[in-house]
């Protein structure tokens, strides 16, 4: 990077504000990359990143849309694979999102391990393999994936799986500092989601959930690496403490283990939140009072409003008030959008539903159904967001529970086109047997998982585990059209503004549909399944597509058992990131 | 004197089987908070996790896999439970009746 492509990119990372209509660079690919455009944009513009993928939802916005138009339907035939590089030790699969400034692509791999690429050729420019503590890595289930990374101030950040946040100089790779932010060797979890960059800040959530702890979402100053704020997902307030029953705030789960969005208008980050542990709550119909977390259990499996300056709660809505079914707030996008004048924020919820908030105050404006197979609820009160007809699993056995514990969606992102209006998601339908077994929560010498049942997938009544992708109404969830597939894709999803949707599909094809008609255009067999991100981004005049392939997650790790080949065969320690262009 | 070597037996084995029993139901407990996650319906079936229920792998080999684990596939459970706890979850695992599911 020049001094003065330096420059342009501090200059463009300090515009928080919305950038002028008539200041919008030429969403074609013909603006240039390495900071040859004329104008350029910033990620808190909503129609994206330009030339650049700048953060881990494409923008603040978390659309996942690049409003490059190079590539169409038309002439995708000719797209094809630029380069391609492997990193090593793709542990669990290459699961993350790639960023890309100014011509450089920045991305980190399993063991938090970051590289900086020539975007146009692949040319490594520099490396950081941290040294982790291998014995916690050996010891931890939710690991050593690191889903992103963020970038601001001339510098990349990354989490890693023992608890520290680290700062990197964009241009050398040299660590600026290295914040140790989580106990992790007593509380076994560290980070695996991206940071989100704001303002001045590093904002990240540690892995909860299942996890007995409390979930912290960490405020952290850019330019020093001091830790700035906390906010504790689990009884982060004495309000909210009163919702945890005999002290069970003390080991209630929660976390924040996906990057949020933020509203650059109102000043507020959007963050999702974990489940509370144990996972499952032999309490039953009877949770109010008794078990071993009686109470609502605020702020997990919830959404939160957070001031990024100190941290402080705004507001916040409880997704599933008790969640007793794993079904987090902490996956999905904010997608943030306009609708007959109010400013709405849609949020997917792993349970199968998508919540429409106001973002004055995280009121309710709408509630609907992307997956078929729910069970665990009756219904979601659109106008309230209450729910109806909880399912409530008291000790013993329980057959056909809807969806599985793997959600009705998992952890990556679907995508958002201005220019077709169109929400893009992918859906799950899978269910499970499980016997609810009462336990207590392991704390020392280092906490453990606390499950509370036994339990195995299997497919719904009447019909087969499958996945969908649909194209939707964000706002009403009107469905335009809809693709089958045999199994639930697991990756992200790129919509761009040459009219197409991206889906790197579990067998390995990364396909491409026609965004306005759901008709596939292209495809491309990458070898191995995909459970990472996927991005576009123009350099040096072309626009190009990048996709982290590798399988192996936590949810594809079912994979194998329910569908058979070639999950059962397919390596799960490798990876890639594959870029490709119009020949 | 057979009479009173029965009865010592029977006292001495009261504990034992109280000992024994505690200890397996600890052992279902540690499974179903911690490693039902991946080997599912409690070892019976396969899952995240290979299937547990009528495994041909000896003791010792089941004993060192859950203190050592396996990179990327299984966690290192050696500091997180102690001995006894380890050799319980082993009699656990022989425990489960495979009915080929």
């Amino acid at each position: 990077m020049t001094t003065k492509r330096g420059a342009l990119y501090l200059a463009r990372l300090a515009m928080v504000v919305l950038v002028a209509t008539a200041c919008s660079m030429s969403s074609t690919s013909q603006g240039g990359g390495g900071g040859t455009g004329a104008m350029r944009t910033s990620m808190s513009e909503p129609a994206g990143a330009g030339n650049d993928w700048m953060t881990y939802h494409g923008s603040y916005q978390s659309w996942h849309y690049s409003p490059l138009t190079e590539i169409n339907p038309d002439n995708i035939k000719r797209l094809q694979v630029a380069w391609v590089h492997h990193p090593g030790r793709s542990t669990r699969g290459l699961q993350s999102m790639p960023l890309v400034a100014d011509g450089v692509l920045y991305y980190t791999g399993s063991y938090s391990r970051v590289w900086a690429l020539d975007a146009a050729t692949g040319k490594p420019i520099w490396s950081y393999f941290p040294k982790l503590n291998d014995d916690l890595v050996a010891a931890q289930t939710h690991s050593p994936y690191t889903r992103g990374i963020a970038l601001g101030q001339g510098k990349v950040f990354v989490g890693t799986v023992d608890g520290r946040l680290i700062a990197l100089d964009m241009k050398t790779g040299r660590p600026a500092w290295d914040t140790k932010l989580v106990n992790s060797e007593k509380l076994t979890v560290g980070f695996t989601g991206a940071p989100l960059f704001v303002k001045d800040k590093v904002i990240i959530g540690s892995q909860g959930g299942e996890w007995p702890g409390r979930g912290p979402i960490f405020g952290v100053d850019a330019a020093s690496g001091r830790k700035v704020w906390e906010f504790l997902t689990v009884a982060g307030t004495e309000e909210s403490k009163k919702t945890w029953g005999n002290d069970s705030w003390r080991t209630g789960g929660g976390g924040g283990w996906m990057a949020g969005g933020y509203d650059a208008e109102s000043n507020t980050v959007w963050w999702g939140t974990g489940n509370p542990a144990p996972l499952y709550d032999w309490a039953g119909f009877e949770w109010k009072t008794t078990g071993p977390r009686p109470g609502d259990n605020l702020f997990t499996t919830a959404v939160i409003a957070l001031d990024p300056d100190n941290g402080r709660l705004k507001f916040y809505h409880q997704e599933l008030p008790h969640d007793a079914w794993d079904f987090d707030s902490a996956v999905g996008e904010f997608v943030m959008l306009e609708r007959d004048g109010k400013k709405l924020v849609v949020h997917p919820n792993k349970g199968g539903h998508v919540f429409v908030y106001d973002r004055k105050d995280a009121s309710i404006v709408n509630v609907w159904q992307l997956t078929k197979h729910i069970n665990f609820v009756k219904s979601i009160d659109p106008k309230t967001g209450a729910l109806i007809g909880r399912r409530d699993l008291p000790l013993g056995k329980h057959t056909n529970l809807c969806p599985a514990i793997a959600g009705g969606m998992s952890w990556n992102s679907g995508a958002y086109s201005p220019k077709t209006g169109l929400y893009y998601k992918i859906g799950q339908e899978w269910c499970m047997d499980l016997e609810v077994i009462k336990t207590t929560p392991v704390l020392e010498p280092q906490a453990q998982l606390d499950i509370g049942a036994n339990f195995k997938l299997r497919n719904p009544e009447g019909d087969k585990a499958h996945g969908h992708l649909s194209a939707r109404d964000p706002v009403t969830g009107a469905k335009k059209w809809e693709v089958m597939f045999p199994e639930p894709p697991l990756a992200s999803l790129l919509a761009t503004g040459g009219n197409l949707v991206f889906v790197p599909d579990p067998r390995g094809m990364l396909r491409a549909y026609d965004a306005q008609s759901g008709k596939e255009v292209w495809s491309h067999n990458n070898g191995i399944g995909h459970n990472g991100g996927i991005i576009s981004f123009a350099a040096k005049g072309k626009q190009y597509i990048a996709v982290a392939t590798g399988w192996g997650s936590l949810v594809g790790d079912e994979f194998g058992e329910l569908f058979g080949e070639p999950y059962k065969s397919m390596p799960k320690d490798a990876g890639a990131i594959v870029v490709f262009t119009l020949e | 004197m057979i009479r009173i070597l029965a009865l010592t037996v029977a006292l001495s084995l009261g504990p034992a089987v109280a000992w024994a029993q505690d200890r397996a139901a600890e052992a279902a407990q540690i499974f179903a908070s911690t490693c039902g996650f991946c080997h599912q319906d409690g070892g019976r079936a396969a899952g995240r996790g290979p299937k547990l229920a009528g495994t041909d792998r000896p003791d010792d080999y089941l004993l060192n896999r859950i203190r050592v684990g396996k990179e990327g596939a299984m966690p290192a459970f050696g500091r997180a439970f102690s001995e006894a706890q380890l050799r319980a979850l082993v009699v656990y695992i022989r425990s489960l009746k495979d009915d080929a599911r």
